[in-house]
């Protein structure tokens, strides 16, 4: 084959191709899924989380077990969407003494129905900072949410938790607004967040009505001394939703690690899928054309992979000696070439016969140039065909070994995003943006190869289009 | 002349089973060592706990001769290959001992026992599920093949290649987290509720719980059995026999259902014999996830647990069951097809 005739082949298979819904489709979802793979980074909020997918205090700022944020478009009591601002506006007062105060202030837009979960205020810095924390509500009061001097000691971020720290300072300012409903809020029970964003009024620790509007927060830092810091101030608003696809119950984004999942099951799809069709071709190839021996143990090894059960295979090995990734899908294309190998080696038996093969060892060809120069060639898009079908079981198998906790530790596949979410009993507390989309995505991205596989398929076997 | 085919297939499928139980043998011959030394090291420290009135050094050979003795028995004091050799053998011999954790429901550690309990359950379910997906799925294709591209057509291809990818245990969850935790119209798993009702109640309470797993299993698997039947039946509907029969004027209906089906059965029979041995196997993450006491879930607890005669015994019984199966259809097709039995090629 000349490359001319290369290209003419590839055009005419194009314009098969092209005819068939299916095939096109799966080719554009492969692409976004192989877009995704690649520039996933740049399209999640958590671009590190390939590194902290298990680090706890990477995902301390994100609500527990929050659903997405367009939930809020079907509920008629809307919850406030996770935020963190982190531009503030910093001005500095200059005392006489060489002391300084530096207040940060931060604005913040409220404009749903229930209270955050929790306000938190994080920074760094150094020395011995007094601190203090105001909101301006949009009613026009003022209210002192905590005061304290903080100690720095190392490097860690101090968080200042208001739900956790500011029931007493809350109560106080409604009690300066209204002794009676101030008297009525008890500070072991009330939801200081709550009372913040409520109008003043007599229920409000039971029924809370939300007050609206732009909320001023700051944070001012008294610094007796230039060596005193306080740095990368950070406004966290934890809320009901959260993100594109909502949380874990370990606060984890559940999109960015869907995105990071792509990769995974891209790389195992695509890798596996080369491997297994070069291996089973040759093989079949081989073992039909040279005959004798070889074709006999080629078909014993055939047999004997075949009937290994594969999922209790591969648990099993998994569970014994803890494979990675790579070994997984060494494993994998050990059992899975044998699905490529039966078809070509059929086929190979009756191109064997043909009269060009017959003509090209008339003219000298050695067996090895007949089968890679002449029956591979013929074969090659069966192969192709016959293991696109294959991937999307290929990928269900690690979902599987994952989901039964035995995947590899140290990468986030989609199976390990549910294999968390049915051990953390997301489906009992129907968690169900834990659930459905990491299913989702392994149905599609199954979907996109079948789609290819099965236009392949129409395209060599046309006959199977009538009756 | 057939039977001499009978007793080559039949003593060739053998001789596979016994290579593969070798190849378990020595893929878990590191654990099942381990497990069978530390049980051996505790029976022996219990039996000499109980030994009084002799000087701890005694005690320590007691200790020393007790163990011993139990290698000598296990064939732990042999070489690595004699090992593995025994274990097959013990294997092969459906001598499968007993269990190193898991018990059966009277406490009893003999591994027969606890695969015989687990059996059923697993019949219950899966081979019920096979008899339903083969029935509908043949229907379904049948009548897709009918019309090559019309409606019933394009739904069954376009469910095949959607469900292909798609893993029964996710859509499992999915029904478990609507119909039995949000409208509670299924129960969440388990064979029974508890207490178990008795008499007939019995029965429906089994079906109710047996409902939701069977819908999942379904649900899934006849648009690939109805897909591939109609692609076994249009590619007979290729033969010349069939436009031989169309010539005659025989009506389209029983070309389809006399002609073709006949041809295509074979083929259908494969899928659906090989399914029903598959079936006994169970499944082991759909057994998980609905908490269905079968084979599958033995399975995983037996990977959990490191048991690894129970390991090892479900693996061969599941292995000696493909290879029936496997060995039945080779039979089958030598007896409808004489050129195979002679060695030459179809």
């Amino acid at each position: 084959m000349r490359l001319g005739d290369g290209l003419e082949n590839l055009a005419e298979f194009w314009r098969d191709f092209s005819k068939e819904k299916t095939g096109l489709a799966g080719l554009a979802l492969l692409g976004i899924f192989i877009l995704f793979g690649l520039f996933g980074r740049l399209l999640v909020p958590f671009p590190d989380a390939l590194r902290h997918w298990r680090d706890i205090s990477y995902w301390e700022d994100n609500p527990q077990a929050a659903p997405p944020a367009w939930t809020n478009a079907f509920r008629a009591k809307k919850g406030v969407a996770s935020s963190i601002l982190r531009a503030p506006k910093v001005t500095d007062q200059k005392q006489d003494d060489g002391s300084s105060i530096r207040t940060f202030a931060f604005s913040y837009d409220y404009e749903y129905d229930a209270p955050p979960r929790d306000v938190i205020l994080e920074f760094t810095g150094s020395g011995q900072v007094p601190i203090k924390i105001e909101a301006q509500r949009p009613d026009g009061l003022w209210a002192e949410l905590y005061a304290d001097q903080i100690d720095f000691g190392g490097t860690s971020a101090e968080r200042v938790s208001l739900a956790r720290n500011s029931a007493e300072q809350v109560i106080g300012f409604v009690r300066d607004q209204d002794a009676a409903i101030g008297a009525s809020l008890n500070e072991e029970f009330v939801k200081p967040v709550s009372i913040l964003f409520s109008r003043i009024a007599p229920g409000m620790g039971v029924a809370p009505t939300a007050l609206k509007g732009r909320y001023g927060f700051s944070l001012s830092a008294y610094l007796a001394d230039p060596a005193n810091k306080i740095e990368k101030p950070r406004f966290i608003v934890s809320g009901d939703v959260s993100g594109a696809l909502g949380t874990d119950s370990s606060k984890r984004d559940i999109w960015t690690g869907l995105v990071f999942g792509i990769r995974w099951a891209l790389i195992i799809g695509l890798l596996t899928s080369i491997v297994t069709v070069m291996v089973g071709m040759i093989l079949g190839v081989v073992a039909a054309y040279f005959g004798g021996v070889l074709d006999w143990l080629l078909s014993r090894l055939f047999e004997f992979i075949y009937l290994l059960p594969v999922l209790p295979f591969l648990i099993v090995v998994s569970a014994i000696y803890k494979p990675t990734i790579w070994t997984f899908i060494v494993i994998i294309c050990l059992f899975f070439w044998s699905g490529v190998f039966k078809p070509v080696y059929s086929m190979a038996l009756q191109i064997k016969e043909e009269t060009f093969v017959e003509a090209s060892r008339a003219l000298g060809s050695g067996r090895w140039r007949i089968v890679f120069r002449h029956i591979m060639p013929i074969l090659l898009p069966y192969g192709f065909a016959n293991m696109a079908l294959s991937i999307p079981a290929i990928i269900v198998y690690e979902a599987s070994v994952s989901l039964l906790g035995l995947g590899d530790a140290t990468i986030v596949t989609w199976g390990q995003i549910l294999h968390d979410a049915f051990i953390q009993g997301a489906v009992i507390n129907n968690i169900w943006w834990w659930v459905v989309p990491p299913g989702l995505m392994i149905a599609l991205m199954g979907m996109s190869f079948a789609f290819l596989g099965s236009a392949l398929d129409k395209i060599l076997h046309p006959k199977l289009k009538t009756r | 002349m057939y039977w001499k085919y009978v007793a080559k297939r039949a003593l060739y499928g053998a001789l596979m089973y016994v290579l593969m139980i070798f190849t378990y043998s020595v893929l878990f011959n590191s654990v099942a060592e381990k497990v069978l030394r530390a049980q051996i090291d505790e029976a022996a420290a219990q039996e000499v706990k109980k030994i009084k009135n002799v000087s701890q050094d005694e005690l320590a050979l007691m200790l020393e001769a007790r163990r011993e003795a139990k290698y000598a028995q296990y064939h732990l004091d042999e070489p690595l290959a004699a090992r593995i050799f025994w274990r097959a053998v013990g294997t092969i011999d459906f001598h499968f001992g007993n269990s190193s954790i898991i018990k059966a429901s009277n406490g009893d550690r003999a591994v027969i026992g606890i695969i015989g309990e687990a059996l059923p359950n697993t019949v219950l379910l899966f081979t019920t599920e096979v008899v339903i997906t083969v029935a509908l799925g043949v229907a379904l294709g049948l009548h897709a093949a009918r019309r090559p591209n019309g409606p019933l057509d394009r739904t069954t291809s376009m469910l095949t290649m959607i469900t292909n990818g798609l893993p029964s245990w996710w859509l499992g969850m999915i029904l478990l987290m609507y119909a039995a935790y949000t409208a509670r119209i299924f129960p969440s798993g388990g064979l029974h509720s508890n207490p178990v009702p008795t008499g007939f109640a019995s029965f429906a309470d089994l079906m109710w719980h047996l409902a939701l797993p069977l819908i999942t299993l379904v649900f899934l698997g006849v648009w690939t059995t109805a897909y591939v039947t109609r692609n076994i039946v249009l590619a007979n509907l290729q033969e010349d026999f069939v436009m031989a029969a169309r010539a005659r004027g025989i009506p389209e209906r029983r070309v389809l259902f006399g002609h073709t089906l006949r041809t295509s059965m074979p083929a259908i029979m494969t899928i659906a014999v090989l399914s029903l041995f598959a079936s006994i196997a169970g499944n082991i993450i759909i057994e998980g996830v609905f908490g269905w006491p079968g084979i599958g879930n033995l399975y995983f607890i037996a990977v959990e647990q490191n048991d690894v005669p129970v390991l090892m015994s479900t693996l061969a019984i599941e292995t000696l069951l493909t290879m029936v199966g496997f060995v039945i259809l080779d039979l089958i097709y030598g007896f409808l097809d004489p050129r195979i039995k002679v060695g030459g090629r179809a």
